[in-house]
């Protein structure tokens, strides 16, 4: 080992801190560029999903009162309520948003945000489970692994998990809503 | 010649997943659909081939004893613009990388490049070191997501290619097919290896 200057330990420290004051104002001056952009992004994103759970609707409006809950309006009639689910799944936890009519069904959801694996629980983005839930009301919502219970939930193979808790959070939703509109009334 | 062989050293002779055995966490995380897998070589490509050019021009300014927390900053710098011009220029993209792209900071192969060669060489070869063991990378993980997905889910790309009649090896998806199969591919990669070192050297007694 050498003992000559570079191994004093300010050269050593001002060396690394040299290194994270560089990295840092690199990242700061291209956050102060693009967070602009992301933010207006971000809420596109989001509008663009809330129309795609109620295809035909006129207008989605915020429903007063309630954090992030939508109403979906067609022809001055509420066509659908929208709101935002999560649970836990396998990986972390898992963002939906939910539709329900106001008969109190389920439209569809949408996974916002999900670690779940790929492959496997990832699979609860695909219509082949997703489209289980059309229609379903709190009683059916139920995850089975037996194929013959067609009115109930089919768990996808190797992703129980995932499938109890997409189903867990869709029926909150559902509550939730139920809770609303008849508390409503 | 001597150029190109940095580039091509990366896609079999030193294979960074295969043969070398680096990122072998990731190549067994992400590799159970040939989407995935090729999203995340993508990535580590940009990201290797970056770094190795980054570090080999600033190897003189780094203080040898904190050589290796610099070169991790200086991933997670590049891991981190990158996520921010995604995020404002191509959400939709900085969707679907989810959490791996943040993954590429910790992958062993980069820091490995950027101690083993970036360092120690001029920009333009470790430009092609970078690029060609991400390549390699890249190549190793559609291997592996290929006969994966293909096994697992009798699927390439979603496209159903086995037909309905194929039941599906649930195994091949899970973390277990993973180590098998890289199991398997690295002894084949070995043996490739072993077998053109031995043309090699009846070559080199030959002439």
């Amino acid at each position: 080992m050498t003992h000559d200057n570079n191994d004093s330990i300010f050269k050593v420290a001002f060396n690394l801190i040299g290194a994270c004051i560089i990295s840092g104002l690199i990242i700061g001056a291209v956050y102060s560029l693009t967070a602009a952009t992301a933010a207006e992004k971000i809420v596109e994103l989001k509008n663009a999903s809330l129309q795609e759970m109620v295809a035909d609707a006129d207008a989605i409006v915020e429903i007063e009162g309630k954090h992030e809950w939508h109403e979906a309006i067609k022809d001055g009639e509420v066509v659908a309520y929208i709101v935002p689910a999560e649970s836990k799944g396998y990986a972390g936890a898992i963002e939906l948003l939910v539709s329900i009519s106001p008969d109190l069904k389920v439209l569809k959801y949408s996974i916002l945000e999900s670690k779940e694996t790929p492959g496997l629980g990832d699979k609860a983005k695909e219509p082949l489970f997703a489209d289980q839930f059309i229609g379903k009301d709190a009683e059916h919502l139920e995850v089975t692994k037996d194929p013959n219970k067609t009115e109930l939930i089919q768990s996808i193979s190797g992703s129980t998990i995932t499938s109890r808790a997409v189903t867990k959070a869709v029926k909150e939703a559902l509550e939730e809503v139920t809770a609303f509109v008849q508390g409503g009334e | 010649m001597t150029l190109w062989k940095e580039f091509a050293k990366g896609w079999v002779i030193e294979n960074p997943i295969l043969v070398l055995a680096l990122s072998l966490c990731p190549a067994l995380a992400v590799t159970s659909s040939v989407v995935t897998s090729l999203t995340m070589g993508l990535v580590v490509m940009f990201v290797i081939t970056s770094n190795n050019v980054v570090v080999s021009i600033v190897k003189k300014l780094v203080n040898p004893k904190v050589r290796v927390p610099v070169y991790i900053i200086c991933i997670a710098t590049i891991v981190t613009l990158a996520s921010l011009l995604l995020q404002a220029y191509a959400p939709l993209l900085y969707k679907a990388l989810g959490i791996y792209l943040e993954l590429v900071v910790v992958f062993a192969i980069i820091l490995a490049r950027a101690e083993v060669f970036a360092s120690k060489n001029n920009v333009g070869r470790a430009f092609l070191d970078g690029f060609g063991m991400g390549c390699g990378f890249t190549f190793a993980m559609l291997i592996i997501g290929v006969i994966r997905e293909l096994l697992g889910n009798g699927t390439i790309l979603g496209i159903n290619i086995l037909g309905t009649a194929y039941e599906p090896a649930l195994i091949m998806i899970l973390p277990p097919g993973g180590f098998l199969l890289i199991g398997y591919l690295v002894g084949l990669f070995k043996l490739w290896n072993m077998h053109m070192e031995k043309r090699q050297r009846i070559r080199g007694e030959a002439a």
